[in-house]
């Protein structure tokens, strides 16, 4: 039996009586790194709030690492979190932020800072520890929010656009770094963008629009069927088939 | 067991952090008070005449009998600047960090409320010394014994205001809390006179002040602080700290997410 990073099966969502996820299925296994691609209001940050248990689950059944979201003691134990918007605390250090999350994660302080050693090396943060997060640059502090996600060694890492608002190459440090993660841990990683150059051909991915999955697949694959030069030539013809 | 130990920990320290990197929300919560005790009660004790009322053994003045009101003031003020702050970060995001955690939101909840409280106990604390360097009569072991009350006292109405800020549509809308809720709850209580004295003028007003919860967190002060003990004010004290705990659970969990 193949271990599932996570899994949507027949998952709808309304906010009141507006219905931003039409019967969404789809799954990720252990140690893949998936890509989500959808436009600004597709349903993206929607998925994520289910599967992270900021929202609840109204129709359907979602697993995250083999265990139902209701069961979230035993789902969200093993997982790493970095979302859209900022969620450091601007007033503490690097490490105070860290330590805090650790709490929150059960773990006492000197477990949390053995837990991510190799990746604060790897991130190149060693220098920026004791630093209040309001004086570091914006990249900095994306790269503590992806260092922080890693504590406790997660097995499934979750991103919501992690790179909006950085340079080209931050942007691409980071997710050169997640996709060593996947290759170098075995950690299955949920990468949601809007951003098509952040999609490599290898990927595996799923295509929303409006709170739909219109195609699924490894992104060469999906463009050889559609006969279309790229990805965001496909993009386009599926979107306008959506239409 | 150990995971609930170290998660209550890490976020006591988080609020320490932030309590001691923000000296101005530390004194601009300490100046409202101490502005009641230096002129309010000044210009009120000549007004006001107290009988001996319990737990007081004798005639007091005007300033020893707000202080225990004074110190109700600051936990209820800082209840509600918390819980607007929980409220606040659930918009815009660093309440997520809490709430994606793996360990019940319950108990993380409580955390949070519970490390409110040592901020707000270092506040009043504070604010007790100084009145008794200015004169006011309170002894060490009755500020000692009072801490575990004002623990209590502040779980209360940080739960309480967080049930508040949860139905609140929209967080303009906290300035008219403030006025509907905050000032009532303050002035229909026994924190500034005596229920006798409001019973004189109004029993519709004496009635209300006797449901308010407010009335038993400061009247628990005050006998705490002055060495006595009331058994059916503590066992409302514990009612009220099940009941508003129920009323945040809830109030927190129905309370939707937006999404942009």
């Amino acid at each position: 039996m193949k271990n599932i990073a996570l899994e949507f099966k027949n998952v709808s969502f309304s906010y009141d009586k507006k219905e931003v996820l039409k019967n969404i299925s789809f799954c990720i296994n252990e140690g893949k790194f998936f890509v989500l691609l959808g436009l600004n209001g597709a349903g993206k940050s929607t998925i994520f709030s289910l599967a992270t248990r900021l929202l609840k689950v109204q129709k359907g059944v979602i697993f995250v690492n083999n265990y139902s979201i209701k069961d979230y003691s035993n789902a969200l134990k093993d997982i790493g979190i970095v979302f859209q918007e900022p969620t450091l605390d601007l007033d503490l250090t690097v490490q105070q932020n860290l330590y805090y999350y650790g709490a929150l994660k059960g773990i006492n302080f000197k477990d949390t800072m053995n837990s991510i050693q190799d990746e604060i090396i790897k991130l190149e943060l060693q220098d920026v520890l004791d630093k209040t997060v309001r004086n570091l640059n914006g990249g900095h502090r994306r790269r503590v929010e992806i260092l922080r996600a890693l504590i406790n060694k997660p097995k499934f890492l979750l991103l919501d656009e992690a790179t909006v608002g950085l340079d080209l190459k931050s942007r691409f440090d980071i997710l050169n770094y997640v996709k060593e993660l996947v290759n170098t841990n075995n950690i299955s990683v949920l990468w949601i963008t809007h951003l098509f150059d952040e999609v490599d051909e290898n990927d595996d991915i799923s295509i929303i629009k409006d709170g739909k999955i219109i195609e699924s697949g490894i992104v060469k694959e999906i463009i050889n069927k559609h006969n279309k030069a790229n990805l965001i030539d496909t993009f386009n013809a599926l979107t306008k088939v959506e239409k | 067991m150990n995971k609930y130990i170290h998660c209550m920990k890490g976020i006591i320290y988080k609020e320490l952090i932030r309590f001691v990197k923000q000296k101005s929300r530390f004194f601009s919560a300490l100046v409202r008070p101490l502005l009641w005790l230096f002129i309010f009660s000044v210009g009120f004790k000549t007004a006001l005449g107290l009988a001996i009322i319990p737990p007081y053994e004798t005639y007091i003045t005007y300033e020893t009998y707000i202080v225990p009101g004074l110190v109700g003031m600051v936990l209820l003020f800082n209840g509600m600047q918390s819980s607007l702050t929980m409220i606040f970060d659930r918009e815009m995001g660093s309440m997520k960090i809490l709430l994606t955690s793996y360990i019940n939101r319950n108990y993380l909840l409580f955390c949070k409320m519970f490390a409110t409280s040592i901020v707000s106990t270092l506040q009043a604390i504070t604010f007790l010394l100084i009145a008794k360097i200015y004169g006011v009569e309170i002894s060490y072991l009755g500020m000692l014994l009072t801490i575990p009350v004002i623990i209590v006292s502040s779980i209360i109405l940080n739960a309480f205001a967080l049930f508040i800020s949860s139905v609140i549509k929209q967080l303009e809308n906290f300035a008219t809390v403030m006025n509907f809720v905050i000032f009532p709850m303050f002035f229909l209580s026994s924190a500034l006179y005596p229920l006798w004295k409001i019973k004189d003028s109004s029993v519709l007003l004496f009635n209300i002040s006797s449901f308010n919860p407010f009335t038993y967190i400061v009247e628990s002060i005050r006998f705490s602080l002055y060495l006595k003990y009331d058994q059916e004010l503590f066992f409302i004290l514990g009612i009220s700290l099940i009941i508003t705990l129920i009323m945040a659970f809830v109030g927190f969990r129905s309370k939707k997410i937006n999404h942009s």
